[in-house]
């Protein structure tokens, strides 16, 4: 059985989310090895088991730190891929990924598709969107191993747990330093991003006052969900930039849309139009974003939400 | 004495040959860099006597310069002062050339009546300046530049008629300054001075000393004003009539037309400032830097970086940097004018809404915007420099064809089931509706859309719209300076409507109407349009909608600057609320009609993130606010949106309305 392998990127110290849709990606492809670049395959053997990664390689290169050496990083990607003899590349397509997969395949003279939404081992074929989802392009991957990113949430993570074998892999690399990470500043606040989100829970001007963000925070928590906001919150000074959803700030598209207190301008629309499943609630009836969302709640957030939070704890 | 006038004879034409030497060189060097700049001018002017007319409406008669009252009357006593003294200045020159020169004695009865009123013109040109004084030491408004280039010329030229009073009173007393002329009772304000400094009484070679005196201080100002001009902002003198002559004669107006297929083509917009025309340069030659753009300008009022006046200023100031590169023919050297080391930054062209309130208020006519938008094209075609927000908006509207990314198909999907055919269901239609992006997929403007067709069919109008065929019309692209994405969308609809020739365009978007009426002929569609608050209006006065009599509460109206200056339409979205409103007319804001305030949503800004200073539509919320009135109404779909997200800010609940949802209030009882 041919094996597959999977860039497993982490930030600050966890496993991306959307690491795991990429999995169970490779899962159909065979084998998953899973490359680590930060050294801590004990910490996270369990998790990544749980969904079928069978072998975890921890990759080391001396005592070069891969986080500040973007170059070293992709040549080690590339030296795990040949001698652990995977059939194809794959990881994320976040800017981290996209930086380190191209610098793989560069590394290994192979093909590369990076942003796809689809993959197939069998046929080595990718699927991409082109024309915003007007078009889909399949591309035939040539040679013996193929590069390739994946665009978050384009897979269901499913479990599927199993044995997984830990080792360090030592490899023999000169170190570069044409580019050296010296710092990585969040944007804003801090929080996860948006565009990859899975969950994104948004308020709007109703919010009132940017302490009141705290209440969407907590249900976040609860369902692994990212905090976003309308125009008119930021504008009002709720919240920062970083977390406007909208045509002039951030374009998502997650599974789950919840809107708090939003009128579902033309503006926002636009931002989140994408998204799975959308839930609106409002004190409105009238508000435009009930036609627009498949579950409608009208009421008010300041009870709804934490009622909501509630619940959800006590599923927990 | 002889020995002294063949002196002064000698001195005063060395002078005179001088500073008109001098004089004649500055101005020569400015028409050669009109002649020396790359960019195609517009050709030889039309309608010679209509400009004309111009010349004597908003030159002689000073006409846009009174817009502001007292600025305005101020500048009419200087500007008429100042041309009643120069032909007694030019006597004054010849004669200290030619001692024995007197016109006077050639045709005394009009030379006489000449001087009567000169004396009292040039007096009141102090009164003018004892007004600008006060506005530059006392009033100090922002919008004016403070510096030493006004107050040197306010010096100057208050010399010039201090001394041109103190001759002419020397002229009534000395037989040897009158030449053998009696000048008693010419003279109504100088005559004064004789009075009250007593100057009858001084001896003979006292006036005579005095008046030699004050005779080389007005002329020494004269030339030395004559040889400062050229350089300074008072350039305005000689370049503000021919700038006015020239202006464009129609207050409508499109974005300049650009060549993207030019193969040759080295750069497209405007981003060197050789690439100017030579009516740019001219434009740039006539600003004096009055303010009145500034004090107009939305982005300037809430703090941005931009202001009219000072690019206009700071496009000069480049110019002349670089005119010696110009007029060798060494342009390649030439830097960009737009970097964020210069005074032109990029925050500083993104800011402009393009609502023309600087251009419709100039008094030179100064058209700023073919500067801004220019630029912008350069910007975004050759250094694909623009507001990060904005590349999505272009690619939607490259892939979908209107800037949220909604599928393209869907475009007609508001008008399903509402009994409004496409053109394909009905190809012969008295109007066809252009409908827009806003208006076909916003879901606040799809409510004003639903209103309108209503409307429609009650008042029996056969009508179609384009559905899937009709493409965003291209005004967002265009004013973000994507000329390439905007051409591709106005040749999309060009074709869809030459394809079925419509007798009459309708639309309920000001943008969309501007861009149909006065950018698509360019393009080869040249169709009657019709904004629908005309079109209301017409159908209320053809009776075939029928109004009741409910009043619908005070409503202030918020004029859409693509309707209003862009178009002039003011009058008939007033008249329309006022037969509805049974006869009340709409309660006005303080700015209004032509000085109407911006929303904040044109030029694409609908599209960017406002960072910087305050926001537009909140000041504009404050305002309508300050009206009190039940209601704001408006006539396009952007300004309502900006309206209502400023009110809500506000924490208003001024409702915010279309005028097609007003009238339907008035209309759905009785249908």
């Amino acid at each position: 059985m041919s094996k597959i392998g999977v860039f497993i990127e982490t930030v600050d110290q966890e496993i991306k989310q959307s690491v795991f849709g990429v999995i169970s990606a490779a899962a159909s492809g065979g084998e998953v090895v899973g490359f680590l670049l930060n050294g801590q395959a004990d910490t996270y053997k369990d998790q990544l088991a749980a969904y079928g990664v069978t072998e975890l390689v921890d990759l080391a290169a001396g005592d070069i730190v891969f986080s500040k050496f973007p170059q070293a990083a992709g040549e080690a990607l590339a030296k795990g891929a040949t001698d652990f003899g995977v059939t194809a590349l794959v990881g994320v397509s976040s800017p981290t990924g996209n930086d380190l997969l191209a610098r793989a395949a560069m590394a290994l003279k192979a093909p590369l598709a990076l942003d796809c939404i689809d993959v197939d081992f069998n046929d080595s074929t990718v699927k991409k969107s082109h024309f915003s989802g007007k078009a889909i392009a399949t591309l035939e991957m040539t040679g013996k191993l193929f590069v390739c990113g994946i665009r978050p949430n384009s897979f269901e993570a499913v479990e599927a747990p199993g044995t997984i074998i830990v080792t360090t892999h030592n490899i023999d690399i000169e170190n570069s330093d044409d580019i050296i990470v010296t710092a990585v500043e969040a944007a804003g606040s801090g929080k996860k991003d948006l565009t990859e989100a899975t969950v994104i829970i948004s308020g709007g001007r109703p919010m009132a006052s940017s302490e009141n963000f705290k209440i969407l925070d907590d249900c976040a928590e609860k369902l692994v969900a990212v905090v976003g906001a309308s125009r008119a919150a930021v504008d009002a000074g709720f919240a920062p930039h970083s977390m406007q959803v909208g045509q002039t700030g951030k374009i998502v598209s997650p599974k789950l849309y919840i809107g708090c207190g939003l009128s579902g301008s033309v503006q926002h629309f636009a931002g989140m139009k994408t998204s799975k499943v959308i839930v609106a609630i409002n004190t409105d009836k009238d508000a435009p974003i009930f036609s627009k969302s498949d579950y409608g709640i009208i009421g008010d957030l300041f009870e709804v939400v934490p009622a909501l939070t509630k619940e959800l704890e006590k599923q927990e | 004495m002889t020995m002294y006038l063949a002196l002064k004879s000698a001195i005063m034409a060395i002078l005179l040959a001088a500073a008109f030497y001098l004089f004649r060189n500055k101005v020569k060097r400015l028409f050669l860099i009109m002649q020396s700049v790359d960019g195609e001018g517009p050709g030889e002017p039309d309608s010679i006597p209509q400009r004309i007319v111009v010349l004597f409406k908003d030159v002689l008669g000073q006409s846009n310069v009174r817009r502001k009252k007292m600025a305005g009357w101020a500048h009419t006593l200087i500007f008429f002062g100042f041309l009643a003294v120069q032909p007694h200045s030019l006597e004054l020159m010849i004669r200290g050339v030619i001692p024995g020169f007197s016109v006077g004695h050639l045709v005394p009865g009009i030379y006489n009546f000449y001087l009567f009123v000169a004396d009292i013109l040039g007096f009141l040109v102090l009164a003018g300046f004892a007004y600008a004084a006060y506005r530059r030491f006392v009033e100090k408004p922002k919008y004016l530049t403070m510096g030493r280039d006004a107050n040197l010329i306010i010096l100057f030229t208050s010399v010039i008629i201090v001394t041109f009073h103190l001759i002419n009173a020397c002229q009534v007393v000395s037989p040897y300054a009158a030449h053998g002329y009696d000048y008693t009772g010419v003279f109504p304000i100088s005559g004064i001075i004789v009075s009250l400094f007593g100057m009858e009484t001084l001896s003979a070679s006292t006036q005579t000393f005095l008046f030699e005196t004050f005779y080389f201080i007005h002329m020494l100002t004269i030339m030395g004003f004559l040889v400062y001009i050229p350089g300074s902002k008072h350039l305005h003198l000689l370049a503000a009539a021919p700038n006015v002559f020239l202006k464009p004669l129609k207050r409508e107006k499109a974005v300049q037309k650009t060549d993207i297929e030019d193969e040759d083509a080295e750069s497209f917009g405007l981003g060197k400032i050789n690439e100017l025309n030579w009516y740019n340069v001219l434009n740039l030659y006539a600003c004096t830097e009055c303010g009145r753009c500034e004090e107009q300008c939305p982005a300037d009022h809430t703090g941005k970086p931009l202001s009219p006046k000072a690019i206009v200023h700071d496009l000069k100031t480049n110019l002349f940097q670089w005119s010696d590169n110009i007029l060798d023919g060494n342009k390649e050297e030439i830097e960009p004018f737009v970097s964020e080391t210069s005074d032109i930054t990029s925050d500083v062209l993104w800011s402009c809404t393009t609502c023309r309130a600087c251009e419709d208020i100039c008094p030179v006519n100064i058209q700023h915007l073919d500067f801004i938008l220019e630029a912008r094209k350069y910007q975004v075609l050759m250094e694909a420099n623009f507001p990060t927000e904005m590349q999505d908006t272009f690619t939607n509207l490259e892939n979908q064809g209107n800037p949220w990314g909604f599928s393209a198909d869907t475009r007609g999907n508001w008008a399903k089931g509402l009994g409004i055919p496409t053109i394909q269901e009905n190809p012969q239609p008295d109007i066809l509706w252009f409908v827009g992006s806003a208006s076909s997929f916003d879901d606040r403007a799809i409510k004003i859309s639903k209103a309108l067709a209503e409307l429609l069919k009650i008042a029996g109008v056969n009508v179609a719209i384009l559905g899937e065929q009709e493409c965003g019309v291209g005004d967002t692209a265009r004013r973000a300076g994507n000329e390439y994405l905007a051409q591709m969308m106005i040749t999309q609809n060009v074709e869809a409507l030459n394809e079925c020739k419509p007798k009459r365009i309708l639309t309920a978007c000001p943008h969309s109407y501007n861009m149909l009426k006065n950018e698509y002929p360019d393009f080869g569609a040249d169709f009657p349009v019709v904004h629908h608050s005309q079109f209301l209006l017409e159908l209320v006065q053809q009776n075939r909608l029928i109004l009741d009599e409910r009043t619908l509460g005070s409503i202030t109206f918020h004029d859409s600057c693509y309707l209003g200056r862009w178009n002039g339409i003011f009058d008939e979205p007033r008249e329309l609320i006022s037969r509805m409103n049974q006869g009340q007319a709409p309660i006005e804001m303080k700015r209004t009609r032509d000085k109407g305030f911006c929303c904040g949503a044109g030029g694409a800004r609908m599209f960017m993130e406002e960072t910087l200073g305050s926001y537009i539509n909140v000041d504009r919320a404050k305002e309508i606010m300050d009206t009190g009135a039940d209601m704001v109404a408006s006539a396009c779909p952007y300004c309502i949106t900006m309206l209502q997200d400023g009110l809500k800010e506000c924490e208003s609940d001024i409702k915010v309305l279309d005028l097609a949802e007003l009238l339907h209030r008035k209309i759905v009882n009785n249908s």
